[in-house]
């Protein structure tokens, strides 16, 4: 496999939430860990996908790669340099290798402006070219992206899901990213559609050798696109590998129960497990909720079956990442 | 199809005048469904398909200037029917020219008023909805508790306000929110919306309606909370035999919950009939369009071999210029040679091919 192109080093982003003037003055804000001490890498052509329920810290890990938020502490480094700290004018010529395919297709788009010039913008923000060039490359655009000519003097509310997604890459690519974060990309779109958007990311991975970071909470979706997985819980990292090894052979009771809870009838009943099973009392998990040692305790299954272990609840032990063979990686104490 | 139905739509057409393109947008256009006592019918579809506009033709909440509906809509309580629509037409008068619509003028407010006269007795306390986003449906202002108890005076024969409060405290049970007592007095904020969803069931069965119309339940929360409210709907269909109407565009919940399915697309049924036959077997007898939409779905197969998945080219159906032929042909890939010209210009009926199973295709029929 080829070279490393995007790899994140004990990334941290804490967001303060202010609770009211007089509790900011005394200095009493709340930090909440959006996104705390994650770690990956990420090959050249490859796909790692994200997933993790909403409130996870999926997108914020992807806008904090892209510095569209600052970090607050970690290092990011892209084709091998550490853009975490690098001023707007020398990271401006790395922008256009990487870029954000963002998951409101409704707000990513100006309503004011014809596809034509939404393209055109995204094409000569970063270049210097003239009009027949433009023009050529628009084109281009089009034919990779799969969108007929004639959109080009729409509006975005005249498309449909499937063309504003297209219209979003196509102006990803046209400053010539080689590195995507695609933040939901398929979550509003209807499952035909939905399987006409997973295959143009396939054939561009294939024709641009692009990389993703494809983030998602349609488990099966992720599986598909994914050369690798990462799961994340409140923040975190909980478990990494290869997508198929992380679908089939979980070791993290989190993902075993997120990829058990996929609404499929008949792989269910083949499986045998229950209904029951799956549902063991599993509440409801937010930031509120004080947690000492592993962030997924208060929910874990394995923690309750084995008598509540104190080591899970330690502070002192958070369960780190730890390596288990043939790339893949947890964070708990018990793996299953 | 044997049974008492409780709801029998006939061609049921939605309209909606679009003033500048002096065309009408066919939203729904001619549908005709029945769903017994005690059944769920599933309503799939691709957004656009008209499932939604189905819904709230069915409650009476289409009042706005453009809507115009037509057909029947016949509704059970105690053994009398009533014709949901009944003289609706009179509130409408069309302005045409050569055949085309230029024109529609709506009495808004005989509209409604007709609607309340038929409505009124009947909404939320025979037909209970539950729609898409539960913290939109509920008022950001008042506790969920209380918001229930309000229903239930308001909808239910039980007037006295303290027992109305029992009552709400027992279907909060029912739908299955922990400690109930103290997530009464929540705001729906504080609540997640996995929660927030629950509460909305809460509301919707503490009427004990007899039809149930479920729009979306599960779309747009997480994968995990999705199977515990398909779990929910499950259980509650089996204790309460709740009568459901369900609309989604995730086959697998329509899949897990629903008896009959019926498969929307631009505004009619493609295909009707037992949701065993429709969604699970791989039938040769299945309309192009569940095929392909079954198809589009990732299987187990494409995951493992990361195949390309089975898209449906083009998109979703224009519903200002319906085709002349089938709606569905310009997306079709099993048009053969023998019926492409019937396809391309005359829309085929839908046309029972076995017994409670319905299709409208031209490879089906002779």
């Amino acid at each position: 496999m080829g070279k490393t192109i995007l790899e994140v080093v004990n990334l941290k982003k804490h967001f303060l939430q202010p609770r009211g003037l007089f509790s900011a003055l005394r200095g009493q804000e709340r930090i909440i860990p959006a996104v705390d001490e994650v770690n990956f890498y990420l090959k050249e052509h490859e796909t790692l996908g994200l997933v993790g329920e909403s409130g996870s810290g999926k997108t914020t890990v992807g806008k904090t790669i892209l510095r569209l938020t600052p970090a607050t502490s970690g290092r990011i480094l892209f084709a091998g340099k550490d853009i975490t700290d690098l001023s707007a004018r020398d990271f401006r010529p790395l922008r256009k290798e990487m870029q954000m395919i963002f998951q409101d297709l409704d707000a990513a788009l100006n309503p004011k402006m014809r596809i034509r010039a939404i393209l055109k913008e995204a094409i000569s923000v970063h270049q210097d070219i003239n009009g027949s060039q433009v023009d050529r490359k628009i084109g281009e655009l089009l034919e990779q992206v799969n969108l007929k000519e004639t959109k080009l003097t729409n509006f975005p509310h005249e498309l449909s899901g499937g063309e504003k997604r297209r219209v979003g890459i196509a102006r990803a690519l046209a400053v010539g990213a080689r590195f995507l974060v695609a933040d939901e990309p398929t979550s509003a779109l209807d499952v035909s559609i939905q399987a006409q958007v997973v295959n143009l990311f396939k054939d561009l991975q294939k024709n641009l050798g692009l990389s993703y970071l494809f983030i998602s909470h349609d488990l099966r979706i992720v599986e598909l696109v994914s050369h690798k997985v990462a799961v994340m819980y409140l923040g975190r990292i909980v478990e990494m590998g290869l997508a198929n090894r992380i679908a089939e052979a979980p070791r993290h009771p989190y993902t075993h129960i997120l990829w058990s809870s996929l609404v499929d009838k008949e792989s269910r009943e083949a499986s045998g497990t229950s209904s029951e099973g799956k549902s063991a009392d599993w509440g409801v998990f937010d930031f509120e909720r004080p947690y000492r040692g592993c962030r997924f305790a208060p929910r874990c299954p394995v923690y309750h079956a084995r008598g509540r272990p104190e080591i899970c609840i330690n502070p002192s032990t958070e369960p780190q990442l730890k390596d288990i063979g043939e790339v893949h990686k947890v964070a708990c104490h018990f793996p299953l | 199809m044997r049974g008492v139905p409780i709801l029998e739509i006939e061609d049921l057409r939605t309209y909606f005048f679009a003033k500048g393109k002096q065309a009408f947008i066919r939203a729904v256009d001619g549908v005709n469904l029945r769903i017994n006592r005690g059944e769920t019918l599933g309503l799939v579809g691709e957004s656009g398909s008209g499932k939604s506009i189905t819904a709230l033709s069915i409650i009476g909440l289409i009042t706005a200037e453009p809507g115009v509906i037509s057909g029947r809509i016949g509704f059970q309580t105690d053994g009398i029917e009533t014709n949901l629509l009944q003289d609706l037409g009179d509130y409408v008068h069309l302005k045409g020219k050569d055949g085309r619509v230029m024109e529609v003028h709506k009495d808004c407010t005989g509209w409604e008023k007709q609607v309340e006269r038929l409505m009124g007795d009947i909404r939320g306390r025979e037909i209970s909805v539950i729609f898409q986003n539960p913290r939109s449906s509920l008022n950001p202002f008042i506790p969920i508790g209380k918001q229930i108890t309000e229903a239930i005076l308001l909808n239910s024969l039980i007037k006295n306000h303290h027992k109305a409060k029992e009552r709400a405290l027992y279907w909060l049970e029912q739908v299955k929110i922990d400690s109930p007592r103290l997530r009464f007095d929540s705001y729906p904020y504080g609540l997640s919306g996995g929660m927030c969803q629950r509460a909305m069931i809460a509301m919707a069965l503490a009427s004990e309606p007899s039809l149930l119309i479920a729009d979306e339940p599960t779309t747009g929360l997480d994968a995990t909370i999705q199977s515990k409210i398909v779990d929910l709907l499950q259980e509650l269909k089996s204790t309460f035999t709740v009568t459901t109407m369900l609309i989604s565009h995730d086959i697998e919940v329509i899949k897990r919950l629903s008896d009959s399915a019926a498969v929307m697309y631009g505004g009619t049924l493609m295909e009707y009939g037992p949701a065993r036959d429709i969604l699970f077997v791989d039938l040769e007898s299945k309309h192009p369009y569940t095929a392909a939409l079954l198809a589009s779905i990732p299987s187990e197969k494409h995951i493992k071999e990361k195949a390309y998945l089975q898209a449906i080219e083009g998109d979703v159906l224009d519903t200002i210029n319906t085709p002349e032929g089938c709606r569905f042909y310009a997306r079709c890939n099993r048009v053969t040679e023998g019926v492409r010209e019937k396809c391309q210009y005359h829309e085929p009926d839908l046309r029972e091919i076995s017994p409670g199973h319905c299709v409208r295709c031209w490879l089906y029929f002779d």
